[in-house]
């Protein structure tokens, strides 16, 4: 069975229409990257999966792990497993990052029926992750993203990916703003969390990020359709022709 | 301003003052302060200062001075005491000095304002009535005309670090409405640190006046951290004139919570009143159902080289509204004034008003002074944001209010009272959103 079936997106922000019909079945274990032009809906498509109200879903389905997403609360998505790394991810002075993780955790756990993870055991966890995404110990102790650079910000969303487990990941554009070690620390820990019941989508701009996340399938996003798909070769393609000739077809 | 005639429903109040005693300058100014109340009365919603809190609705009541109420339960008495962090403390019941529920003993000699007069006479008569003079407004007037009793504490110079003072203000439940106007007189000698909190609560159902008033002088260099909290009951009107004088490098910080009370009043006066004098006044008010909450500060800098600081936050959730109004003086002398004020307020539902006023005087040309203020929801980025790592919109709320008020109270000082606080608070946020979850 897929992971995630969607079926003729629709959606819309304020009235005006961004999404014009996407198609896109992602089955368990593969990596799907989306690629496209600046405003051609890739941000819009992630934060409808990730259920944030700002837009309406005006036609469409979507079942992830067979369930109807849509039908759920942004919280209860990420209770089933998924998970969105922000393109922007917000400052949240006064929680520190050990607070709102431990929050997140039980609260997936108990949606689950888990007991609540013990400090230690929560510890533990969260620092054997630390390491993996090279981060600084002082970390868990500063607020969420307050005072972050860019960089630091995005290792923080792969960093909660990592304590969170979730089952689909989409990955917003994570690779801007990351230098070179950057990225390869991130793509390292996204690498470590594919697995064959797990799926991610990658929306990137660039080949580079490709290059450590190796994509199954690459998508072209265009005004708010897919216009073409194809293997990671496409990708290369894009990088060498840009997306001109796919705008026009699309028109 | 006109002058306002006093309505026929003061005079509730007026007969309800407590009885006059003392040496003659104080049945001197006593009657006096009496004299200039029946003249002025309460204040009116036409007086600028009081636009926004009307006093109408306690001249409407029949207050009477308090008889003996139901007695406090160990637990009513156990959440309010601050023993455990070793404070010393004097406990008033009803206005009541009660010493069985008192432990003043400790480093610091604290009196009650009746022995205070006995054996610090001619320092009260010096005092008292100073930096917060009957004149300043209705309430002060009957206060320094009603007062029964409260807290004298003067600490001689060069004592070094005093600790934590509490001065717990308790209104039992009584079945009538009952006034009290507590009066403190807080002295403080040169280079000493110490920190003083004040509880105001209540356990009536019944309306309760509470009319306080507390006098300060912040000797030369020292450090001293105010902490008040104001937990009366929902019934309660709660109306505080505070007034604090700074000498020169002394170090004043004030925090004034409030979460409790019908309809609540804080005047905070602070004078600046000599060079390198600073002054931090934080406060932070959680607010819901139809509370009315209103914070006047007064920051007066008289002298050159006075930094101070205001961040003044509120939680208001249901018909809740607040006022904060905060005046910066600076004179002509106060040259190189560093003021800084801030108001941010976080809106928990459509009902819920806030009216937030910079009110700056510049008199001197050499001087920095900013001032800003937020009001607005939660944010819904930041909502969004925990919710989609799986935290339920609630608790996501509760999260987010929660760091905000914190945000305040890790600007404590004292790591008992942090510590105290945080937990208080806590508990004051879930209440708040239970209040919102059903509304
Ligand atoms: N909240 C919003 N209000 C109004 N318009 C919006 C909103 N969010 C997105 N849009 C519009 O929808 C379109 C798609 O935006 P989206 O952020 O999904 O693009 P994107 O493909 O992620 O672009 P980029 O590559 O620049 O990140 C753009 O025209 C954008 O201006
Ligand atoms: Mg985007």
């Amino acid at each position: 069975m897929a992971l995630v079936e969607i079926k003729n997106l629709e959606a819309a922000v304020g009235g005006k229409p961004i999404l014009k019909g996407i198609d896109l079945t992602i089955n368990p274990g593969e990596v799907h990257a989306i690629m496209g032009p600046n405003g051609s809906g890739k941000s819009t498509l992630s934060s409808v999966l990730a259920g944030r109200e700002t837009y309406t879903v005006t036609g469409g389905s979507v079942l992830f792990d067979g369930k109807d997403l849509l039908d759920l609360s942004p919280e209860e998505r990420a209770c089933e497993g998924l998970f969105m790394a922000f393109q922007y991810p917000v400052e949240i002075p006064g929680v520190t990052t050990s607070y709102f993780l431990k929050a997140a955790v039980n609260a997936i756990r108990k949606h689950h029926g888990q007991d609540e993870l013990d400090a230690m055991d929560f510890l533990k966890m969260v620092k054997e992750k630390m390491a993996l995404l090279e981060m600084d110990k002082t970390f868990l102790n500063r607020s969420v993203n307050e005072g972050f650079s860019g960089g630091e910000k995005k290792r923080n969303e792969i960093f909660q990916m990592a304590v969170l487990n979730p089952k689909f990941a989409i990955l917003d554009e994570t690779d801007s703003g990351l230098d070179i070690d950057a990225l390869k620390i991130v793509a390292n820990g996204v690498n470590a969390l594919r697995s064959p019941e797990r799926a991610i989508l990658v929306v990137t701009h660039y080949q580079r990020l490709l290059d450590y996340i190796v994509p199954d399938f690459v998508h072209v996003l265009c005004d708010g359709r897919i216009v073409k798909s194809g293997g990671k070769e496409l990708a290369l393609e894009l990088e060498k022709r840009g997306y001109a000739w796919l705008e026009t077809a699309a028109a | 301003m006109t002058a306002t005639t006093i309505s026929p429903d003061n005079t509730a109040i007026l007969s309800a003052l407590g009885p006059t005693y003392g040496l003659p300058w104080l049945q001197q100014r006593r009657s006096d302060a009496m004299e200039l109340f029946e003249r002025i009365g309460l204040p009116p919603v036409t007086h600028e200062d009081w636009r926004l809190t009307n006093t109408a609705q306690i001249a409407k009541i029949n207050f009477s001075v308090p008889g003996s109420g139901t007695p406090l339960t160990p637990e009513q008495l156990a959440g309010l005491c601050l023993k455990k962090l070793g404070a010393q403390q004097m406990v008033f019941v009803d206005g009541k000095f009660s010493p069985e529920l008192s432990s003043p003993g400790g480093k610091v000699e604290i009196l009650t304002l009746r022995q205070g007069m006995e054996k610090h006479g001619d320092r009260v008569q010096r005092f008292l009535g100073r930096e917060m003079p009957g004149q300043s407004n209705g309430f002060s007037a009957m206060n320094l005309a009603a007062f029964e009793d409260g807290a004298f504490i003067y600490l001689p110079p060069d004592q070094g670090d005093m600790g934590l003072v509490h001065l717990l203000w308790i209104n039992a439940s009584h079945d009538q409405p009952v006034v009290v106007h507590p009066r403190n007189l807080v002295i403080i000698g040169s280079n000493n640190q110490i920190t003083l909190v004040q509880t105001y609560a209540g356990f009536s159902s019944q309306p309760t006046l509470c009319n306080a008033v507390t006098e300060m002088v912040v000797g030369k260099g020292a450090k001293v951290e105010l902490i008040k909290l104001q937990r009366e009951s929902d019934t309660a009107f709660h109306i505080a004139n505070e007034a604090i004088h700074v000498h020169e490098h002394a170090d004043v910080q004030s925090l004034c919570v409030n979460t409790g009370g019908h309809l609540v009043r804080n005047n905070m006066t602070v004078h600046l009143a000599e060079p390198f004098a600073q002054a931090t006044l934080n406060g932070l008010t959680l607010a819901a159902g139809d509370q009315h909450i209103d914070n006047h500060t007064m920051l007066d800098h008289a002298r050159e080289n006075c930094p101070s600081h205001e961040l003044y936050k509120h939680l208001l959730g249901g018909r809740a509204s607040a006022v904060f109004r905060g005046t910066i003086l600076v004179r002509p002398d106060a040259q190189k004034t560093d003021s800084k004020q801030t108001s941010k307020t976080i809106l928990l539902s459509d009902a819920a008003v806030m009216n937030s006023q910079p009110q700056l005087e510049i008199y001197a040309d050499d001087v920095k002074c900013t001032h800003g203020s937020t009001t607005g929801p939660l944010d819904d980025e930041q909502l969004f944001y925990l919710r989609s790592r799986g935290v339920a919109a609630a608790d996501a709320g509760a999260l987010l209010t929660y760091a905000f008020a914190r945000d305040v109270l890790l600007r404590i000082w004292h790591t008992g009272m942090r510590e105290y606080l945080e937990e208080f608070v806590a508990a004051e946020l879930h209440r708040l959103h239970l209040d919102q979850a059903e509304s």
